[in-house]
Protein backbone atom coordinates (compact mmCIF):
# COMPACT_ATOMS: atom_id res chain seq x y z
CA UNK A 1 0.00 0.00 0.00
CA UNK A 2 2.82 1.98 0.86
CA UNK A 3 4.82 2.05 -2.15
CA UNK A 4 1.64 3.78 -4.04
CA UNK A 5 1.26 6.53 -1.62
CA UNK A 6 3.73 8.88 -2.81
CA UNK A 7 2.82 8.88 -6.24
CA UNK A 8 -0.12 11.05 -5.53
CA UNK A 9 1.34 12.85 -2.36
CA UNK A 10 4.26 14.76 -4.76
CA UNK A 11 5.32 18.69 -4.89
CA UNK A 12 1.57 18.64 -6.69
CA UNK A 13 -0.10 19.19 -3.41
CA UNK A 14 2.09 21.56 -2.25
CA UNK A 15 -0.55 24.38 -3.09
CA UNK A 16 -3.32 22.07 -0.78
CA UNK A 17 -1.82 20.17 2.14
CA UNK A 18 0.42 21.48 4.85
CA UNK A 19 0.96 18.72 6.95
CA UNK A 20 3.26 20.54 9.22
CA UNK A 21 -0.39 21.19 10.49
CA UNK A 22 -1.73 18.39 11.85
CA UNK A 23 -5.38 19.88 13.42
CA UNK A 24 -6.16 21.24 9.86
CA UNK A 25 -8.65 20.11 7.31
CA UNK A 26 -5.36 19.37 4.86
CA UNK A 27 -4.33 16.74 7.52
CA UNK A 28 -7.37 15.25 7.87
CA UNK A 29 -7.72 14.90 4.29
CA UNK A 30 -4.33 13.21 4.61
CA UNK A 31 -4.90 10.81 6.79
CA UNK A 32 -7.58 9.58 4.30
CA UNK A 33 -6.82 5.73 2.50
CA UNK A 34 -5.92 6.31 -1.44
CA UNK A 35 -6.50 2.60 -1.26
CA UNK A 36 -9.93 0.46 -0.23
CA UNK A 37 -9.83 -3.18 -1.24
CA UNK A 38 -13.46 -4.04 -2.81
CA UNK A 39 -15.57 -6.29 -1.24
CA UNK A 40 -15.68 -9.00 -3.94
CA UNK A 41 -13.15 -10.65 -6.60
CA UNK A 42 -13.73 -7.58 -9.83
CA UNK A 43 -10.97 -9.50 -11.83
CA UNK A 44 -13.11 -12.66 -13.29
CA UNK A 45 -15.26 -10.24 -14.38
CA UNK A 46 -13.15 -8.04 -16.08
CA UNK A 47 -10.73 -10.94 -17.57
CA UNK A 48 -14.14 -12.46 -19.57
CA UNK A 49 -14.52 -9.21 -21.00
CA UNK A 50 -10.47 -9.32 -21.86
CA UNK A 51 -11.16 -12.15 -24.82
CA UNK A 52 -13.00 -9.46 -27.10
CA UNK A 53 -10.59 -8.16 -29.61
CA UNK A 54 -8.46 -4.95 -28.39
CA UNK A 55 -9.08 -2.18 -30.08
CA UNK A 56 -6.39 -0.70 -31.94
CA UNK A 57 -7.95 2.87 -31.14
CA UNK A 58 -6.48 5.72 -29.82
CA UNK A 59 -9.85 6.96 -28.70
CA UNK A 60 -8.69 6.58 -24.84
CA UNK A 61 -10.51 8.67 -22.63
CA UNK A 62 -6.86 9.88 -21.08
CA UNK A 63 -5.34 11.03 -23.98
CA UNK A 64 -7.08 12.78 -26.41
CA UNK A 65 -5.23 15.67 -26.72
CA UNK A 66 -2.19 14.00 -28.05
CA UNK A 67 -4.42 12.40 -31.44
CA UNK A 68 -4.59 13.80 -34.40
CA UNK A 69 -8.00 13.69 -36.55
CA UNK A 70 -6.03 12.06 -39.10
CA UNK A 71 -4.93 8.98 -36.52
CA UNK A 72 -8.26 9.12 -35.47
CA UNK A 73 -10.05 8.31 -38.63
CA UNK A 74 -7.66 6.16 -39.89
CA UNK A 75 -7.81 3.74 -36.39
CA UNK A 76 -11.69 4.10 -36.97
CA UNK A 77 -11.78 2.80 -40.13
CA UNK A 78 -9.60 -0.31 -38.12
CA UNK A 79 -12.09 -0.16 -35.59
CA UNK A 80 -15.14 -0.48 -38.30
CA UNK A 81 -13.43 -3.24 -39.80
CA UNK A 82 -12.80 -5.58 -37.19
CA UNK A 83 -16.32 -5.21 -35.94
CA UNK A 84 -18.05 -6.50 -39.08
CA UNK A 85 -15.53 -9.23 -39.26
CA UNK A 86 -16.38 -9.90 -36.18
CA UNK A 87 -19.94 -9.68 -36.88
CA UNK A 88 -19.27 -12.65 -39.58
CA UNK A 89 -17.87 -14.28 -37.23
CA UNK A 90 -20.49 -14.00 -34.84
CA UNK A 91 -23.20 -14.76 -37.97
CA UNK A 92 -21.39 -18.15 -38.70
CA UNK A 93 -21.31 -19.34 -35.21
CA UNK A 94 -25.30 -19.03 -34.74
CA UNK A 95 -25.80 -21.21 -37.91
CA UNK A 96 -26.79 -23.94 -35.93
CA UNK A 97 -29.44 -22.16 -34.21
CA UNK A 98 -30.49 -20.94 -36.96
CA UNK A 99 -31.07 -23.89 -38.98
CA UNK A 100 -34.34 -24.80 -38.32
CA UNK A 101 -35.74 -20.74 -38.61
CA UNK A 102 -33.56 -21.03 -41.82
CA UNK A 103 -35.90 -24.26 -43.09
CA UNK A 104 -39.12 -22.68 -43.21
CA UNK A 105 -37.96 -19.61 -44.59
CA UNK A 106 -36.37 -21.94 -47.86
CA UNK A 107 -38.50 -21.59 -50.02
CA UNK A 108 -39.28 -18.13 -49.81
CA UNK A 109 -35.51 -17.42 -50.13
CA UNK A 110 -35.23 -19.59 -53.08
CA UNK A 111 -37.63 -17.30 -54.68
CA UNK A 112 -35.82 -14.13 -53.69
CA UNK A 113 -32.80 -15.24 -55.05
CA UNK A 114 -33.49 -17.44 -57.95
CA UNK A 115 -29.71 -16.40 -58.98
CA UNK A 116 -28.12 -17.72 -56.19
CA UNK A 117 -30.00 -20.83 -56.22
CA UNK A 118 -29.57 -21.39 -59.63
CA UNK A 119 -25.99 -21.03 -59.68
CA UNK A 120 -24.53 -25.11 -59.98
CA UNK A 121 -21.47 -24.52 -58.96
CA UNK A 122 -19.47 -21.28 -58.78
CA UNK A 123 -20.47 -18.96 -56.26
CA UNK A 124 -18.15 -16.03 -56.75
CA UNK A 125 -19.44 -12.19 -56.51
CA UNK A 126 -19.48 -12.07 -60.19
CA UNK A 127 -22.79 -14.38 -60.25
CA UNK A 128 -24.11 -10.98 -58.94
CA UNK A 129 -24.20 -9.03 -62.03
CA UNK A 130 -21.86 -7.60 -64.05
CA UNK A 131 -22.44 -3.84 -61.97
CA UNK A 132 -21.64 -5.89 -59.03
CA UNK A 133 -18.23 -7.35 -60.46
CA UNK A 134 -17.67 -3.19 -61.74
CA UNK A 135 -18.26 -1.39 -58.39
CA UNK A 136 -16.13 -4.13 -56.36
CA UNK A 137 -13.49 -3.92 -58.71
CA UNK A 138 -13.18 0.11 -58.73
CA UNK A 139 -13.93 -0.25 -54.86
CA UNK A 140 -11.09 -2.82 -54.56
CA UNK A 141 -8.62 -0.59 -56.68
CA UNK A 142 -9.58 2.34 -54.94
CA UNK A 143 -8.73 1.09 -51.76
CA UNK A 144 -5.59 -0.43 -52.19
CA UNK A 145 -4.61 2.82 -53.54
CA UNK A 146 -5.99 4.40 -49.89
CA UNK A 147 -4.03 1.36 -47.78
CA UNK A 148 -0.87 2.33 -49.24
CA UNK A 149 -0.46 5.79 -47.13
CA UNK A 150 -1.77 3.89 -44.05
CA UNK A 151 0.81 3.47 -41.27
CA UNK A 152 1.59 -0.05 -41.47
CA UNK A 153 -0.24 -1.13 -37.95
CA UNK A 154 -2.96 0.11 -39.42
CA UNK A 155 -2.69 -1.27 -43.07
CA UNK A 156 -1.78 -4.56 -42.15
CA UNK A 157 -5.14 -4.42 -39.55
CA UNK A 158 -7.41 -3.56 -42.39
CA UNK A 159 -5.92 -6.14 -44.65
CA UNK A 160 -6.22 -8.75 -42.34
CA UNK A 161 -9.96 -7.85 -41.94
CA UNK A 162 -10.51 -8.08 -45.36
CA UNK A 163 -8.84 -11.19 -46.02
CA UNK A 164 -10.74 -12.46 -43.19
CA UNK A 165 -14.13 -11.15 -44.96
CA UNK A 166 -12.70 -12.92 -48.41
CA UNK A 167 -11.55 -16.30 -46.77
CA UNK A 168 -15.41 -16.20 -45.73
CA UNK A 169 -16.91 -15.32 -48.88
CA UNK A 170 -14.41 -18.49 -50.20
CA UNK A 171 -15.21 -20.84 -47.65
CA UNK A 172 -19.33 -19.62 -48.34
CA UNK A 173 -18.73 -19.77 -51.80
CA UNK A 174 -17.28 -23.61 -51.53
CA UNK A 175 -19.63 -24.68 -48.95
CA UNK A 176 -23.16 -23.26 -51.60
CA UNK A 177 -20.88 -25.54 -54.17
CA UNK A 178 -21.91 -28.40 -52.50
CA UNK A 179 -25.47 -27.34 -51.07
CA UNK A 180 -26.47 -24.82 -53.60
CA UNK A 181 -30.08 -24.88 -52.30
CA UNK A 182 -28.86 -24.51 -48.86
CA UNK A 183 -30.68 -20.50 -47.82
CA UNK A 184 -28.60 -19.94 -44.79
CA UNK A 185 -25.00 -20.24 -46.63
CA UNK A 186 -26.97 -18.31 -49.35
CA UNK A 187 -27.46 -15.67 -46.86
CA UNK A 188 -24.21 -15.64 -45.28
CA UNK A 189 -22.59 -15.37 -48.82
CA UNK A 190 -24.34 -12.35 -49.47
CA UNK A 191 -24.30 -11.00 -46.21
CA UNK A 192 -20.33 -11.40 -46.49
CA UNK A 193 -20.15 -9.64 -50.37
CA UNK A 194 -22.59 -6.88 -48.54
CA UNK A 195 -20.01 -6.27 -45.97
CA UNK A 196 -16.97 -6.15 -47.95
CA UNK A 197 -18.64 -4.07 -49.84
CA UNK A 198 -19.40 -1.69 -47.12
CA UNK A 199 -16.05 -1.49 -45.55
CA UNK A 200 -14.15 -1.36 -49.18
CA UNK A 201 -16.78 1.87 -49.35
CA UNK A 202 -15.47 3.27 -45.98
CA UNK A 203 -12.15 2.74 -46.16
CA UNK A 204 -12.47 4.79 -49.45
CA UNK A 205 -14.95 7.66 -47.86
CA UNK A 206 -12.46 8.05 -45.30
CA UNK A 207 -9.41 8.41 -47.68
CA UNK A 208 -10.88 10.36 -49.70
CA UNK A 209 -12.01 12.57 -46.61
CA UNK A 210 -8.20 12.44 -45.89
CA UNK A 211 -7.46 14.98 -48.39
CA UNK A 212 -6.04 14.38 -52.32
CA UNK A 213 -2.34 13.59 -50.92
CA UNK A 214 -3.61 10.09 -51.10
CA UNK B 1 10.28 -9.24 -10.61
CA UNK B 2 9.01 -7.44 -13.68
CA UNK B 3 8.79 -3.85 -13.45
CA UNK B 4 5.28 -2.29 -14.59
CA UNK B 5 6.95 -0.68 -17.94
CA UNK B 6 7.59 -4.37 -18.76
CA UNK B 7 3.89 -5.75 -17.51
CA UNK B 8 2.51 -2.73 -19.83
CA UNK B 9 4.76 -4.01 -22.61
CA UNK B 10 3.86 -7.56 -22.12
CA UNK B 11 -0.06 -6.58 -21.47
CA UNK B 12 -0.23 -4.39 -24.95
CA UNK B 13 1.18 -7.56 -26.48
CA UNK B 14 -2.31 -9.34 -25.13
CA UNK B 15 -0.67 -10.91 -22.14
CA UNK B 16 -3.58 -11.13 -19.73
CA UNK B 17 -1.09 -12.29 -16.91
CA UNK B 18 0.43 -9.53 -16.86
CA UNK B 19 -2.55 -7.25 -17.53
CA UNK B 20 -4.21 -8.76 -14.37
CA UNK B 21 -0.97 -8.44 -12.32
CA UNK B 22 -1.31 -4.16 -13.48
CA UNK B 23 -4.93 -4.73 -12.32
CA UNK B 24 -3.70 -6.46 -8.72
CA UNK B 25 -1.17 -3.64 -8.22
CA UNK B 26 -3.62 -0.61 -9.30
CA UNK B 27 -7.34 -2.38 -8.15
CA UNK B 28 -7.57 -0.79 -5.25
CA UNK B 29 -6.57 2.48 -5.53
CA UNK B 30 -9.29 2.78 -8.33
CA UNK B 31 -11.51 1.16 -6.31
CA UNK B 32 -10.89 3.86 -3.91
CA UNK B 33 -11.34 6.66 -6.46
CA UNK B 34 -14.72 5.59 -7.82
CA UNK B 35 -16.16 4.55 -4.32
CA UNK B 36 -15.49 8.18 -2.78
CA UNK B 37 -16.38 9.53 -6.47
CA UNK B 38 -19.88 7.70 -6.65
CA UNK B 39 -20.69 7.49 -2.89
CA UNK B 40 -21.72 3.41 -3.92
CA UNK B 41 -20.10 0.20 -3.31
CA UNK B 42 -21.49 -1.64 -6.20
CA UNK B 43 -21.30 1.36 -8.81
CA UNK B 44 -17.39 1.55 -7.73
CA UNK B 45 -17.38 -2.01 -8.43
CA UNK B 46 -19.10 -1.17 -11.99
CA UNK B 47 -17.00 1.50 -12.63
CA UNK B 48 -13.73 -0.56 -11.51
CA UNK B 49 -14.41 -3.21 -14.10
CA UNK B 50 -14.78 -1.35 -16.99
CA UNK B 51 -12.13 0.95 -16.28
CA UNK B 52 -9.87 -1.94 -16.75
CA UNK B 53 -11.77 -3.58 -19.46
CA UNK B 54 -11.35 0.04 -21.71
CA UNK B 55 -7.60 0.23 -20.14
CA UNK B 56 -6.84 -3.21 -21.97
CA UNK B 57 -8.50 -1.72 -25.14
CA UNK B 58 -7.12 0.80 -25.16
CA UNK B 59 -3.49 -0.30 -23.88
CA UNK B 60 -2.01 0.98 -27.52
CA UNK B 61 -2.94 4.48 -26.72
CA UNK B 62 -0.79 4.54 -23.56
CA UNK B 63 2.29 6.49 -24.60
CA UNK B 64 3.90 6.33 -21.00
CA UNK B 65 3.73 10.44 -20.80
CA UNK B 66 2.14 10.18 -17.55
CA UNK B 67 2.29 7.16 -14.75
CA UNK B 68 0.01 4.03 -15.29
CA UNK B 69 -2.08 4.73 -12.53
CA UNK B 70 -2.78 8.23 -13.05
CA UNK B 71 -3.71 7.55 -17.01
CA UNK B 72 -5.66 4.39 -15.19
CA UNK B 73 -7.04 7.51 -13.13
CA UNK B 74 -8.27 9.26 -16.08
CA UNK B 75 -10.24 6.05 -17.30
CA UNK B 76 -11.91 5.86 -14.21
CA UNK B 77 -12.95 9.11 -13.55
CA UNK B 78 -14.27 9.77 -17.20
CA UNK B 79 -16.37 6.18 -16.23
CA UNK B 80 -17.25 7.38 -13.20
CA UNK B 81 -18.96 10.73 -15.06
CA UNK B 82 -20.50 8.84 -17.55
CA UNK B 83 -22.16 6.73 -15.45
CA UNK B 84 -23.17 9.65 -13.65
CA UNK B 85 -24.47 10.98 -17.01
CA UNK B 86 -26.25 7.73 -17.71
CA UNK B 87 -28.14 7.71 -14.36
CA UNK B 88 -29.26 11.41 -14.64
CA UNK B 89 -31.04 13.32 -11.58
CA UNK B 90 -31.57 9.90 -10.29
CA UNK B 91 -28.57 9.94 -8.07
CA UNK B 92 -30.23 12.93 -6.54
CA UNK B 93 -32.91 11.05 -5.21
CA UNK B 94 -30.65 9.27 -3.19
CA UNK B 95 -30.96 10.26 0.36
CA UNK B 96 -27.99 11.52 2.36
CA UNK B 97 -28.04 8.19 5.01
CA UNK B 98 -27.82 6.08 1.87
CA UNK B 99 -24.93 7.69 0.65
CA UNK B 100 -23.43 7.83 3.95
CA UNK B 101 -24.33 4.10 4.92
CA UNK B 102 -23.04 2.96 1.68
CA UNK B 103 -19.47 4.68 2.23
CA UNK B 104 -19.13 3.40 5.70
CA UNK B 105 -20.18 0.04 4.84
CA UNK B 106 -17.71 0.52 2.67
CA UNK B 107 -14.62 1.66 4.59
CA UNK B 108 -15.32 0.34 7.74
CA UNK B 109 -13.82 -2.91 7.48
CA UNK B 110 -11.50 -3.10 4.86
CA UNK B 111 -8.90 -0.05 5.74
CA UNK B 112 -6.89 -0.99 8.84
CA UNK B 113 -3.59 0.88 8.66
CA UNK B 114 -1.20 -0.32 10.97
CA UNK B 115 -0.46 2.43 12.66
CA UNK B 116 -3.62 3.62 13.27
CA UNK B 117 -5.20 4.34 16.36
CA UNK B 118 -9.34 4.46 17.11
CA UNK B 119 -9.63 8.05 17.32
CA UNK B 120 -8.04 8.10 14.07
CA UNK B 121 -10.17 5.64 12.36
CA UNK B 122 -13.48 7.55 14.13
CA UNK B 123 -11.68 11.11 12.58
CA UNK B 124 -11.11 8.96 9.24
CA UNK B 125 -15.19 7.98 8.94
CA UNK B 126 -15.75 11.82 9.97
CA UNK B 127 -14.16 13.06 7.06
CA UNK B 128 -15.64 10.83 4.70
CA UNK B 129 -18.60 11.14 6.04
CA UNK B 130 -18.49 15.04 5.28
CA UNK B 131 -17.08 14.11 2.12
CA UNK B 132 -20.27 12.13 1.06
CA UNK B 133 -22.33 14.92 1.72
CA UNK B 134 -20.96 17.25 -0.49
CA UNK B 135 -22.23 18.57 -3.85
CA UNK B 136 -20.69 16.34 -6.58
CA UNK B 137 -18.73 19.30 -8.32
CA UNK B 138 -17.13 19.80 -5.39
CA UNK B 139 -16.56 16.79 -4.06
CA UNK B 140 -14.75 15.25 -7.52
CA UNK B 141 -12.20 18.51 -6.96
CA UNK B 142 -11.56 17.85 -3.11
CA UNK B 143 -11.08 14.14 -4.02
CA UNK B 144 -8.85 14.56 -7.10
CA UNK B 145 -6.78 17.16 -5.54
CA UNK B 146 -6.96 16.97 -1.60
CA UNK B 147 -7.28 13.43 -1.34
CA UNK B 148 -5.23 12.02 -4.79
CA UNK B 149 -3.21 14.35 -5.41
CA UNK B 150 -3.58 15.79 -8.55
CA UNK B 151 -2.98 19.00 -9.72
CA UNK B 152 -5.85 21.99 -10.29
CA UNK B 153 -4.71 21.96 -14.41
CA UNK B 154 -5.01 17.62 -14.48
CA UNK B 155 -8.35 17.38 -12.15
CA UNK B 156 -9.69 20.41 -14.81
CA UNK B 157 -8.64 18.03 -17.47
CA UNK B 158 -9.55 14.97 -15.99
CA UNK B 159 -13.33 16.53 -14.97
CA UNK B 160 -13.35 18.62 -18.26
CA UNK B 161 -13.60 21.71 -16.26
CA UNK B 162 -12.19 25.16 -16.69
CA UNK B 163 -9.09 25.35 -13.70
CA UNK B 164 -11.05 28.41 -12.43
CA UNK B 165 -13.93 26.30 -12.34
CA UNK B 166 -11.74 24.02 -10.55
CA UNK B 167 -9.92 26.01 -8.12
CA UNK B 168 -13.79 27.59 -7.12
CA UNK B 169 -15.15 24.23 -6.43
CA UNK B 170 -12.28 22.88 -4.35
CA UNK B 171 -12.39 26.14 -2.35
CA UNK B 172 -16.44 25.39 -2.11
CA UNK B 173 -15.66 21.84 -1.22
CA UNK B 174 -13.05 22.55 1.47
CA UNK B 175 -15.38 25.97 3.17
CA UNK B 176 -18.35 23.21 3.22
CA UNK B 177 -15.99 20.53 4.99
CA UNK B 178 -14.72 22.79 7.35
CA UNK B 179 -18.09 23.88 8.19
CA UNK B 180 -19.31 20.32 8.82
CA UNK B 181 -16.47 19.10 10.63
CA UNK B 182 -16.76 22.05 12.74
CA UNK B 183 -13.12 23.30 12.11
CA UNK B 184 -12.47 26.92 12.41
CA UNK B 185 -11.55 28.96 9.15
CA UNK B 186 -7.64 29.60 9.97
CA UNK B 187 -6.51 26.56 8.32
CA UNK B 188 -7.87 27.94 4.68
Amino acid sequence: MSEHMPEARDPKLANTLDPRLPNTLDAMLAKLPREVQPARELWPDIAAALDAPRSASRTSHAAPRFHTGRRWQLAAAAVLLMTASSAITYALMQRSLQAQVMQARQQTVQQMQPVLAATPASFGYQRLGPEYARVHAELDAQSVRYLRSLPSIERTKVERSLADLRRAARELSARLAEHPSDPLLQELLLSTYQNEIGLLTRVNDLGAGLGADL
Amino acid sequence: MPNEGMLVAAARGGDTTAFERLYRAHCSRVFGLCLRMTRRRDVAEDCVQQTFIRAWRSLDAFEGRSAFGTWLHRIAVNEVLMHQRNRGTRAELDTRSERAASVEDAFEEPWQPPSSNERDAGEVMDVERALATLPAGSRHVVILQAVYGYSHEEVAEMLGIAVGTCKAQLHRGRKLLRERLGLPEADA
